[in-house]
């Protein structure tokens, strides 16, 4: 059945606000690109979950995985992986985490004295 | 004798007898002369006749040859616009398509910008109905979709329809099957969905649910569209059977103005791969239902994603946890709290079990008040559960939205 004129479609087949019902998207102040989230213990996966949600449920039980990183896997945008984090996380399903602030800078003296004092040990 | 010459009764009589032979005389002569017409008449109105009957056969003959040149150039002018129409229509299938692999690449550039990526999606959403309209026009010139390089499952093709429509937040899909449509029939299947729910959204009162159950027959998969709507009337139900099954290529110009493409669009994809559309019978909230079979041979088993996803879900649908508001493990149970604040807890009898119908009816002998909820708590728990179970007739575990 398939003509010359028939063209291969790829762009994505469920489009992203079919994802998110058209609901407002959270803001980026509850789940920054770097938060990491995980899987609380002992959860079950909600009756209704769609395929988006399993998708997230599986990758996010092995272990702290930033946002960013599940919106990745997901190859969705994440403004829509958020949305479907946000919601898991209202149920109790998810243990959040803010990443790990960055270090103070400590002065470059300290360093080199601490460079200086492992040289003469191991030296 | 003299007398009677004399007479002039004699005379008068004389002269009207004379005035009577001539009205006479005259009066057949006219009387000839008025057959003779009469004749002359005659004959020309049997030779206008035999004119008139020659000229009507000469009318009826040329009225055929008219109509038959007539089906002829509106057969080709049809033929013509379709082809233009169909050329047009495919630069702009084109076009769409473009765009929403552009948007694709958009919408995750600037996903983590809540209002851009809002922006975008109403922007990807106008552009959807704008590739399913043209696409139907498309389809209607003897045009084809575009073909998806793979299947994709039941679930996700009514989504996708869900999202080529205006009031996609109206519709609820919820599907019992985890089966895929095969590639060549995703998007035509979708377009066809589409249709059927642009026209349950748009004949049912603004608001109302518009529901998609999809359900497996034992000769394929059937997408069922309910809408809440006022249904249809006798002339609506005619006109969209003839539409639903063609017996001929369908006259764009006869789709009324503004056309109404829907149903023609569902009858010619449905003939042309081989899946059947019905509407008409009565929807459960009173409007219209309408019936997408898809055939055995247009569907594969495998489900592209979801599939290894779904494994834990379905090891962990049993499990306990979801007893645990009911104090199944422990020798005893918190009742309430003391003064100081610290909780109460009450012994329980007999030996500590794990299952839940014996726990179910363990508080029962306590009489407290508290347990006694916790119990019917955990029975509508269990029922809901098993209902849930029992309707869910594949092994994949149920995924309804």
């Amino acid at each position: 059945m398939r003509t010359p004129g028939e063209e291969a479609v790829t762009s994505d087949f469920v489009r992203s606000y079919v994802i998110t019902g058209g609901r407002s998207l959270p803001t980026s102040e509850d789940l920054a690109l770097h938060t990491l989230v995980t899987l609380a213990p002992e959860r079950t996966l909600p009756l209704g979950a769609g395929p988006e949600v399993r998708a997230i449920w599986e990758l996010v039980s092995g272990g702290y995985l930033s946002v960013a990183e599940v919106a990745g896997h997901l190859e969705l945008p994440v403004g829509v992986v958020r949305l479907l984090l946000t919601d898991l996380s209202a149920q109790g399903h998810l243990l959040l985490r803010a990443a790990p602030p960055r270090h103070q800078n400590v002065d470059r003296a300290t360093l080199e004295k601490v460079l200086n004092g492992l040289q003469s040990l191991i030296g | 004798m003299t007398s009677l010459i004399q007479d002039p009764l004699l005379w008068i009589l004389i002269v009207v007898l004379a005035a009577a032979v001539i009205a006479v005389l005259r009066a057949r002569r006219t009387n000839q002369a008025l057959r003779r017409k009469k004749n002359d008449l005659e004959a020309g109105l049997t030779a206008a006749r035999g004119e008139a009957g020659h000229l009507h056969a000469h009318i009826a003959t040329l009225s055929a040859q008219h109509d038959h040149d007539l089906a002829g150039v509106r057969a080709d002018a049809e033929a013509a616009t379709k082809a233009v129409l169909k050329s047009a229509m495919g630069t702009l299938q084109s076009l769409a398509e473009e765009q929403q692999v552009l948007l694709d690449g958009l919408l995750k550039k600037y996903g983590d910008d809540t209002g851009v990526l809002a922006d975008l999606m109403s922007v990807d959403h106008t552009g959807s109905q704008f590739g399913r309209r043209a696409k139907g026009i498309s389809v209607l010139c003897g045009g084809w979709l575009g073909r998806r390089d793979s299947a994709a499952s039941v679930y996700d093709v009514a989504r996708s329809a869900q999202g080529r429509i205006k009031d996609f937040s109206r519709v609820g899909v919820h599907s019992q099957v985890s089966i895929s449509i095969a590639n060549k029939a995703v998007e035509p299947v979708a377009v066809v969905l589409a249709e059927l729910l642009d026209n349950a959204t748009n004949y049912s009162a603004p608001g109302t649910p518009v529901e998609v159950n999809i359900q497996a027959v034992p000769t394929g998969v059937c997408f069922i569209v309910d809408d809440a709507g006022l249904g249809m009337d006798q002339e609506t139900k005619d006109r969209a059977a003839a539409l639903l099954s063609p017996d001929r290529p369908v006259d764009i110009t006869a789709l009324g103005d503004p056309p109404r493409f829907g149903f023609a669009v569902c009858g010619m994809l449905a003939a042309r791969y081989g899946f059947a559309v019905s509407v008409g019978s009565v929807s459960p909230y009173g409007g219209v239902r309408a019936v997408i079979r898809v055939p055995e041979d247009l569907l594969t088993p495998d489900v592209p994603q979801p599939e290894p996803v779904q494994e834990p879900g379905i090891e962990e649908t049993p499990a306990p946890q979801r007893l645990a508001p009911v104090p199944v493990v422990g020798p005893s149970h918190v009742v309430g709290t003391t003064q100081g604040g610290l909780p109460k807890r009450r012994r329980r009898k007999g030996p500590v079990s794990v299952a839940a119908v014996p726990d179910a009816v363990a508080p029962a002998q306590d009489g407290t008040s508290v347990p006694a909820s916790e119990v019917t708590a955990s029975r509508i728990g269990a029922f809901a559960r098993g209902t849930l179970l029992g309707r869910d007739n594949t092994t994949e575990g149920p995924q309804n939205q």
